[in-house]
């Protein structure tokens, strides 16, 4: 194959459609979204409409963990979605985070149930997505008040009881989770288990006993709907345990590892999104240095602002190409946790600086909602939740460090 | 199709190279320091495989490879020692001047010295910086036409290969009312009456680089000489040093690499307080910090070689990005080592404080750190690249070339 940082036909033109789309119908809307703390349904189902249609080009929605809508793989070619997501993520990243993580599909409860759903699970819980003219959503339930960066420590309890499991406990922090038909929540048989006690469930919207607790009001990504789910005796049916019984006989951890690899093909599309924001705050501050300053002011004052402005983009070059390679990573299907952690690490931290570099080159200009730079001001609040969610960079140095020093222990 | 993969052919130069840098080169780190210089054997064997002449047009007897090869050799001898890089010969910054400033003829001339059967022991220099800024704008080495080609007067400061080269590339200031606009690059037989090089330098790191300054008194080239740079000089001068930096920052992911390695080995086998010190998380996360530093920097360099070698118009500003990132890395790699090796990262047992002398020396090998972030910075703001600026002259940050 070859090196080679060039896009296929495929990938530019959608490129340059989903860039269009997201400065002419996704900016606009952006700050009023921000607002209201929601997303325009009008809009997302405009956007789901435009992805069914493209469907056959590498659809907008397989960025979130839909069914793969890139190129086919074949025995000659392997498949390239996951390179095809980074170029597409990227620009709606740069439109608006909270729009794209609105947007209809499974999300995050997608990867689990793809890798780890029986046929008949597949088939049931992606189906609802087949209609463009329904907005469905798909949801993932892992954090809990008492677990976030400790996974293993998760207190929601499953029981099985004849046909049926019976879950008790409360989710946080959950994206889309008050508006999804679904909803992939982790529970443990026996918190003394650790890792081996966890199960995956498919929790349907309406079930006795699932309800929606507190509706969050946060720093940024304001209109990306975050909701802590609560689980009181909720009665879920057995064929909804994900991978079926059968997965847990064969592998104690199935459980744990069905939260744990919806990470590899998501983080380096979180890196890559945030490298979207960090963009749009980097081109904002360059535009208003461009417009705004005498640049033949005596060359040592601008220098300064200059090489801000050279570091803030080869940072963001930097972790786009990191986020490039462990999507490269994942289409070949070679092994790439370390890389998609990598990916997620460069790719938070060089947004949030650059989204914080911006600001200071713009001045307070900066720092109020209402004025012509409110955009910068509302990506200072989104980015800093890519350095959190999906696993803290923190977190992500864990993995790192793990593939770089066998047996690491209490660490 | 974006990929990550290299193709057999890169692969084999890759493997070749790797073999060679880890037989040949590292396990004589040490000797090659104290006698700043491989032995005349390995010079041989480099240019036997070709490795100093990979870029080199075919037609002037090179491989004609792109840059995106260039790069990875250039990693893979540094990953094994960056003076290396240096000392095996060949016609170091000479190459990437001549091939974007000099016409087919010139490519042939100059450049098949160093690739002829014998040009093992030739090595090319590129005379650039001055140890003192002119009154006015420019240089202060000029070349005057006299009717039979070119009479060149002036004295050249951190030569690398200065006193041991076959052929200088000598930059001089033909038009001293044009300032930066108005220079002019010649080629300076070694041998040529008035070329006096001054003793060889110490320098911080990259011992075995054999860098002095360079007097030309009087010399006198023909004119067929100039290299004329196409209907752009400025441009094209941009693009010879460009590409010489980019090859600099593929040495600079190569010593970040190796530092990053020794690193990650030293952390896993050294314990303290009853464990490896690996396993403390504020030694872990700087390692695991540094690993993404050196990836993320072989990709932008990767990144402006392949685009360089596919685009008929090569972004600087990219190239410039690249050559600054993998400068950080190697900086910040060199230092970690140091750091986490702590003691032992100070004394010369260890190989570590050795990376961390490289690493500086090799930012300022090129291009400084200050006139990348210019590149960048113009290209984005859509303003005209700025000669003054942008070249590495005396009055800010002059480098080794």
């Amino acid at each position: 194959m070859g090196i080679d940082f060039t896009l296929s036909d495929r990938q530019r033109t959608l490129r340059d459609l989903v860039r269009t789309f997201a400065a002419s119908i996704v900016r606009p809307i952006s700050l009023q979204a921000d607002r209201d703390k929601q997303v325009p349904e009008d809009l997302l189902l405009k956007i789901q409409m435009m992805g069914a249609s493209m469907a056959s080009m590498g659809g907008v929605r397989a960025e979130l963990g839909g069914d793969d809508g890139g190129e086919a793989p074949t025995d000659k070619k392997p498949k390239s979605t996951n390179r095809t997501v980074m170029i597409a993520a990227e620009e709606m990243g740069w439109g608006d985070a909270s729009v794209l993580l609105s947007l209809p599909g499974p999300g995050l409860g997608g990867p689990p149930v793809r890798s780890h759903g029986t046929a008949e699970q597949k088939k049931r819980f992606f189906s609802i997505f087949d209609d463009p003219t329904q907005l469905r959503w798909g949801s993932y339930g892992l954090t809990e008040p008492g677990a976030g960066s400790d996974v293993a420590a998760i207190q929601t309890t499953c029981r099985r009881d004849g046909d049926s499991w019976v879950l008790n406990g409360t989710k946080c922090y959950i994206t889309n989770g008050a508006r999804a038909s679904w909803v992939v929540i982790f529970a443990t048989v026996d918190p003394s288990l650790g890792r081996a006690g966890h199960r995956a469930f498919v929790v349907e919207q309406g079930t006795p006993g699932f309800s929606v607790g507190k509706i969050e009001d946060k720093l940024g990504l304001r209109a990306s709907q975050t909701v802590e789910l609560v689980l009181e005796d909720c009665r879920v049916p057995a064929d909804n345990l994900l991978g079926g019984d059968e997965r847990y006989a064969e592998r104690a951890k199935a459980g744990f590892m069905a939260a744990m690899q919806t990470f590899d093909s998501t983080r380096p599309m979180v890196g890559i999104i945030a490298v979207g924001i960090g963009r749009a705050a980097y081109e904002h501050a360059r535009d208003f240095v461009r417009d705004r300053y005498i640049l033949t002011r005596p060359v040592p004052r601008y220098r300064v602002i200059a090489d801000r402005l050279a570091q803030m983009k080869r940072r963001l070059d930097a972790a786009r190409l990191l986020c490039w390679r462990a999507a490269w990573m994942a289409d070949l299907g070679i092994p790439n946790s370390r890389e998609a952690s990598m990916a997620k690490a460069a790719g938070a931290q060089a947004a949030v600086s650059a989204c914080t570099e911006a600001i200071d080159i713009v001045g307070a200009h900066g720092l109020f909602e209402d004025g012509e730079h409110a955009l910068l001001c509302k990506w200072f609040r989104d980015i800093k939740v890519f350095d959190i969610f999906e696993g803290t960079g923190q977190i992500q140095r864990i993995v790192i460090s793990k593939r770089l020093f066998e047996g690491l222990r209490g660490f | 199709m974006i990929s990550f993969g290299l193709d057999e052919e890169q692969q084999l130069i890759q493997d070749n190279v790797r073999k060679f840098a880890e037989e040949r080169l590292w396990p004589r780190i040490r000797e090659t320091e104290a006698a700043r210089e491989l032995p005349a054997a390995l010079v041989e064997e480099a240019h036997g495989l070709g490795l100093r002449t990979l870029s080199v047009p075919e037609q002037a007897g090179g491989q004609g490879l792109g840059l995106v090869t260039a790069c990875l050799v250039e990693e893979q001898l540094a990953w094994g020692d960056a003076s290396a890089c240096y000392a095996l010969g060949g016609a170091g910054a000479l190459v990437s001047l001549v091939v974007e400033l000099g016409d087919a003829g010139q490519h042939l001339d100059v450049l098949s010295r160093f690739t002829a059967d014998d040009g093992a022991g030739r090595r090319g220099a590129l005379a650039f910086g001055e140890s003192s800024p002119a009154a006015a704008a420019g240089m202060r080495t000029t070349a005057e036409e006299t009717g039979m080609g070119w009479l060149i007067e002036g004295d050249k400061a951190f030569v690398v290969n200065g006193g041991v080269a076959d052929r200088y590339v000598v930059v001089a200031q033909v038009d001293p009312s044009r300032g930066w606009d108005g220079l002019g690059a010649f080629v300076v037989p070694g041998d040529a009456r008035g070329v006096s090089p001054g003793s060889r330098r110490r320098s911080l790191g990259l011992d075995a680089a054999h860098i002095a300054d360079v007097s030309f008194d009087g010399v006198r080239v023909p004119e067929t000489a100039r290299l004329a740079g196409g209907d752009d000089f400025g441009g094209a001068l941009l693009r010879g040093l460009a590409r010489h930096s980019l090859l600099t920052a593929a040495r600079c992911v190569g010593v970040a690499q190796r530092a990053f390695e020794l690193t990650r080995d030293y952390c896993a086998e050294r314990t303290a307080f009853g464990k490896p010190i690996g396993h403390f998380q504020a030694v872990a996360f700087d390692v695991a910090d540094r690993l993404i530093d050196v990836e993320g920097a072989r990709w932008m360099v990767w990144k402006a070689a392949a685009d360089w070698d596919t685009s008929s118009a090569p972004r600087l500003g990219d190239v410039a990005s690249a050559c600054a990132h993998a400068s950080e890395a190697a900086l910040r790699c060199g230092d970690t080592a140091v750091q986490l090796h702590g003691g032992a990262g100070f004394v010369r047992d260890f190989a570590v404080e050795k990376l961390f002398r490289d690493a500086r020396q090799l930012s300022l090998m090129a291009t400084s750190a200050e006139a990348l972030g210019q590149i960048v910075a113009e290209e984005e703001l859509g303003r005209p690249h700025d000669l003054a600026a942008l070249l590495p002259t005396t009055d800010i940050q002059p480098v080794c070339l």
